[in-house]
């Protein structure tokens, strides 16, 4: 029998996303797919977890849990681990020496809704600076949830004898990017299906990443019926079993295995005296 | 005169890697972390799958190497060559953009540099990251000894690309095609199922084998838009297994077919560009 573990996290991303093209005064019409996400995506998302009895992983940015808090306790009382996202959703390399102050305000503005400090932490964008690991590791974060590098969690040995847990996922098991290409939720199950049936073989994490918006995201009623189906599916194969993003960091800190070395060092020299050509990552619209 | 296999080499297959680890980002000024990191996975896991997946297949293939990442990781390299697949260059630090003469044949001379002591033999062949190449790119090529380069994209079967006057100014040409004979346009724009990507290979390979008889299939080992994952390494299995069933089908490393066509001059196009 296989040992396959899924990782369901959901990225919030309401209000936070849109903001990053328009302004307050203009959260109407086209810039209101995030507000959805809350109001008619959540709703639905949590009735889904519920009757399949699976603890899902959110990250949401400090701004959308200000004007969220009922949803983020709402989260929370269901069993569904709260983990941080930033303080809104700017790329964090951006934010130069602002950026220590944005994490712990992200983590902060967390711990006072939720009632509990996030261990977990995923980069808006999915950029990190050199110092971001450093710095969540500082701020008391267990693990983050950003690279796309591996088929299994493992551990990052920082300076100063500081280590953080990585939970990798992967860009072919995030809703946002068929979305963005406006594949039919069909489509994005086929790919998903095709992956998970692949990963469960092996036996590698199923790093799953799923939007509550309304564009890019999993929770309109036809999608998220796709998706009940699909995890069902993942459910009913033999040894499949569901874990959060904090359970997942704590059996890989715990295992004692080897740790990797920072990644940033290796590249030190080479970054410092190479021009920086354009950012080629595709991300969604 | 066209380039014509002989009848008894009924289809010819070369299967490429280009490994595009972490150089793919550094090269661009890109820190290789968080949704960057993709170059990471080649030799974490990658490279490592698709050597497995290449022995139980019993098929050559060539790895085309960009020389930061071989210094990066030395031992994946290493391990590549121990298993007898061919290690061939790939940019220093993947330059997808235009270089001047004189850092170019720097850049060249330094990647093979870093893979022959690696290696301790000879590189013979150079793809381009990127598909950039100019008269100079291939005049230092030949300089190294190199027999073959697999970057241009004006032709269904191998040549002789002449690129200069003088009589040795000419080099085996394996041209390959980024936007069907590779992962990464589905997998990078088109977000396309795997299986689909193996359909299309084979419909690629169906028709190749009715009339050129000459196949150049290429993937990545990367996450992100490459093949180094399980559900995509399987694809890429499938299609090579879908090739071995046809009669006739031979599988050669790019270094053995680039011999090969210099062992049969007769049956190759020369073709000069301007």
């Amino acid at each position: 029998m296989n040992a396959c573990t899924v990782f369901l996290s959901v990225n919030f991303d309401a209000e936070a996303y849109d903001l990053k093209s328009t302004s307050e005064d203009r959260l109407y019409g086209r810039f209101s797919y995030g507000r959805y996400g809350v109001r008619a995506g959540l709703p639905r998302l949590l009735a889904m977890l519920e009757r399949r009895s699976i603890q899902a992983t959110v990250f949401a940015a400090a701004s959308d849990v200000r004007r969220h808090p009922d949803a983020i306790r709402a989260l929370r009382d269901a069993g569904h681990e709260i983990a941080a996202r930033g303080a809104d959703l700017t790329s964090l390399p951006l934010l130069k020496e602002r950026e220590h102050e944005s994490l712990l305000e992200a983590r902060d503005v967390l711990a006072a809704i939720a009632g509990e400090a996030p261990q977990g932490f995923r980069a808006p964008t999915g950029e990190l600076s050199p110092r971001t690991l450093h710095l969540l590791a500082q701020l008391g974060f267990t693990y983050d949830s950003s690279f796309q590098d591996d088929d299994h969690p493992y551990v990052f040995s920082l300076e100063g004898n500081a280590r953080i847990a990585e939970i990798p996922t992967v860009q072919a098991l995030d809703d946002s990017l068929p979305f963005s290409a406006r594949h039919t939720h069909a489509r994005v199950v086929k790919i998903w299906r095709e992956e998970f049936d692949a990963l469960y073989r092996e036996g590698c994490l199923v790093p799953l990443t799923v939007h509550l918006r309304g564009d890019l995201g999993f929770t309109r009623a036809a999608r998220i019926a796709a998706l009940e189906e699909l995890l069902a599916y993942m459910a009913s194969r033999p040894g499949v079993r569901f874990m959060t993003g904090a359970a997942l960091a704590a059996q890989v800190l715990a295992s004692g295995g080897p740790a990797e070395p920072d990644p940033i060092v290796a590249h030190r020299e080479t970054l410092a005296v190479t021009p920086y050509r354009g950012d080629l990552a595709v991300k969604p619209i | 005169m066209r380039t014509r296999l002989p009848d008894n080499l009924r289809c010819a297959v070369t299967l490429g890697v280009d490994f595009d680890g972490p150089s793919h980002e550094v090269g661009r000024g890109i820190a290789p972390l968080g949704i960057h990191s993709w170059g990471r996975y080649s030799a974490r896991r990658g490279i490592p799958r698709l050597i497995e997946m290449l022995q139980r297949q019993g098929v050559p293939c060539t790895f085309f190497v960009p020389g930061y990442d071989a210094q990066c990781h030395p031992e994946t390299v290493r391990a590549i060559d121990a298993a007898g697949f061919e290690v061939a260059a790939h940019g220093y630090l993947h330059e997808a953009w235009d270089v001047e003469a004189d850092e170019e044949s720097r850049l060249l001379r330094q990647t093979d540099e870093i893979l022959r002591d690696l290696l301790g033999k000879p590189v013979r062949g150079w793809r381009s990251p990127s598909g950039r190449k100019t008269a100079n790119t291939m005049q230092v090529l030949k300089s190294l000894g190199y027999l073959y380069d697999s970057s241009d994209k004006d032709y269904d079967l191998p040549y002789r690309l002449r690129f200069g006057p003088a009589d040795d100014d000419c080099i085996v040409e394996l041209p390959n095609n980024t936007y069907s004979l590779d992962d990464f346009p589905f997998y990078k724009f088109s977000y396309t199922p795997p299986s689909e990507v193996l359909a299309q290979w084979q419909s690629e390979f169906d028709a190749i084998y009715a009339s050129d008889r000459f196949v150049v299939l290429v993937v990545h080992p990367r996450s992100g838009w490459g093949s180094g994952t399980p559900a995509r390494t399987a694809v890429f299995e499938q299609a090579i297994a879908y090739m071995k069933a046809h009669e006739g089908v031979r599988f050669f490393s790019s270094a053995e077919f680039a011999g090969w066509c210099l062992q049969h001059p007769q049956h190759l196009e020369e073709w000069r560009v301007a």
